[in-house]
């Protein structure tokens, strides 16, 4: 069963042994495109997989803040594994605060063991990862379901997966069920050869079984609702999070070069223009995380969460980071110069991080979010900032 | 504290006078070194000295006296196993 009993008993300490283990597989799964299974097994062994889960189901009881601390540091080692991990984290905290009791019972308390892993099903063809129509229904608890893109959905041990509600459903009744592997029968039909994030091996799937009567998370037909107080705030906080961690992780590498007696003396570290690129660099990542903190104290108010200033600020926070996480690296492979920062054999293994992050603005995709918040920024015409 | 240590630090002392003594409880700011300076100091010291000084060092208390500074340096080189 768990080997989570024989892990330390302190969160940064789970992290520290996890961290160690992941970067040493970082390289291999970026290179081979490959799921990090090994990665995976360390976190399952961390009793981190169950890090939102509450201690009743024999969880860590852990909040965003500590899913927030997790996995900056997760992705400073590997942002494939930390995304991997993060979004799993999101799919429990919907089961958490949705799951009908005799749903959590059973999945929660083996998300705890570190046995279950859930990957997440919302992508339809043609709507991309558009979370709030479904063109594919549920036919009395039958599911059928083609998902261009899954990540991590060949290793995952269960599956959030939204449906529209019944056949004869408007497309905006959707609602979201939970299945477990074992009562699906999967279909794997696309390779993975992506520019970054090539560990997170997110295939298309085609799914197709029957679920339980009470596998069906949060209202039916009414997935709006777990969305927007649940799955949204807790994906942008969790996503965030690990692209922050990635570029924080970058700056950290590149400080242990420059102060290197070594190899400093060829980087000129007391130029002004490194300077500027460094204070910016370091200004970029304060910003950040500053948003990011003022997030969690709002994802923590569920009173006003569906407030236009909030929402505005947790779309903002996923397009703001998912930019400058990516305009961080970029900065920072100019400070280090073509043989630090470009070869993909260099220690610092920022073309990589560079590589990863790239993928960020088109993970539930910027434009979108954008178009949204413009909507909303127009409609809050007394400019409501947290102030 | 070293003569090298000392006229290492003196460089980045632009208020104190070349032949006046480096009193090692002085606070450093007041003769002259700022925050923006400090790095450059570390810099020189670590190449002058052999040394490397960790990030544990990295503080304001380091940065106030000569006495706190030589001792930040006089531990880096104890744990490197060469003597400043």
């Amino acid at each position: 069963m768990s080997t989570a009993v024989a892990s330390p008993a302190t969160l940064s300490g789970r992290t520290g042994h996890v961290v160690a283990a992941i970067r040493e597989h970082a390289a291999a799964i970026d290179e081979a495109a490959s799921f990090p299974i090994d990665s995976l097994q360390a976190l399952r062994n961390s009793g981190l997989m169950g890090l939102l889960v509450p201690a009743r189901y024999g969880g860590l009881g852990g909040d965003l803040h500590d899913l927030v601390a997790v996995a900056v540091e997760l992705a400073g080692a590997c942002l494939s594994t930390a995304m991997i991990w993060a979004m799993h984290c999101q799919q429990v905290a919907g089961i958490v605060a949705f799951g009908s009791p005799t749903l959590r019972e059973r999945v929660l308390r083996q998300v705890a063991h570190g046995e279950v892993y859930i990957a997440s099903v919302t992508t339809e063809r043609g709507k991309g990862g558009h979370l709030l129509t479904a063109d594919q229904a549920m036919d009395n608890f039958h599911v059928r379901r083609d998902a261009p893109i899954v990540t991590g959905g060949e290793y995952a041990d269960g599956f959030l997966i939204t449906m529209r509600d019944l056949p004869e459903a408007p497309p905006n009744a959707v609602s979201l069920v939970y299945a477990p592997r074992s009562a699906l029968a999967l279909q794997s039909n696309g390779s993975w050869n992506p520019m970054g994030m090539r560990g997170t091996h997110s295939v298309g799937l085609v799914l197709e079984g029957d679920i339980e009567p009470d596998a069906i998370v949060g209202p039916p037909g009414d997935f709006k609702t777990v969305a927007v107080t649940t799955f949204a705030p807790v994906g942008h906080i969790a996503w965030a999070a690990c692209w922050l961690g990635a570029a924080r992780g970058a700056l950290r590498d590149v400080l242990r070069l420059l102060r290197s007696p070594a190899d400093r003396g060829s980087l000129a570290p007391d130029s002004e223009l490194l300077r500027h690129r460094v204070a910016r660099v370091r200004m970029e990542l304060d910003v950040m995380a500053a948003l990011l903190a003022r997030c969690l104290t709002d994802a923590a108010d569920t009173e006003r969460i569906e407030d236009i200033p909030v929402q505005l600020r947790l779309n903002a926070l996923k397009v703001y980071v998912a930019e400058h996480s990516l305009q961080v690296v970029d900065t920072l492979i100019e400070v280090v110069g073509l043989r630090h920062g470009y070869l993909r054999d260099s220690p610092l293994r920022l073309e990589r991080v560079f590589r990863d992050l790239r993928s960020a603005s088109l993970n539930y995709a910027n434009d979108r979010l954008l178009a949204a918040n413009g909507g909303l920024a127009l409609l809050d015409q007394g400019v409501n900032l947290a102030l | 504290m070293n003569d090298i240590f000392v006229a290492v630090l003196r460089r980045r002392l632009i208020y104190l006078a070349p032949d006046a003594p480096l009193d090692p409880d002085a606070a450093l700011r007041s003769l002259g070194l700022d925050s923006m300076q400090a790095v450059d100091l570390v810099f020189d010291l670590e190449d002058e000295l052999g040394v490397v000084l960790p990030d544990e060092a990295m503080n304001a208390a380091t940065f106030a006296t000569a006495r706190n500074l030589w001792s930040a340096v006089s531990d880096a080189g104890a744990s490197a196993g060469v003597r400043p």
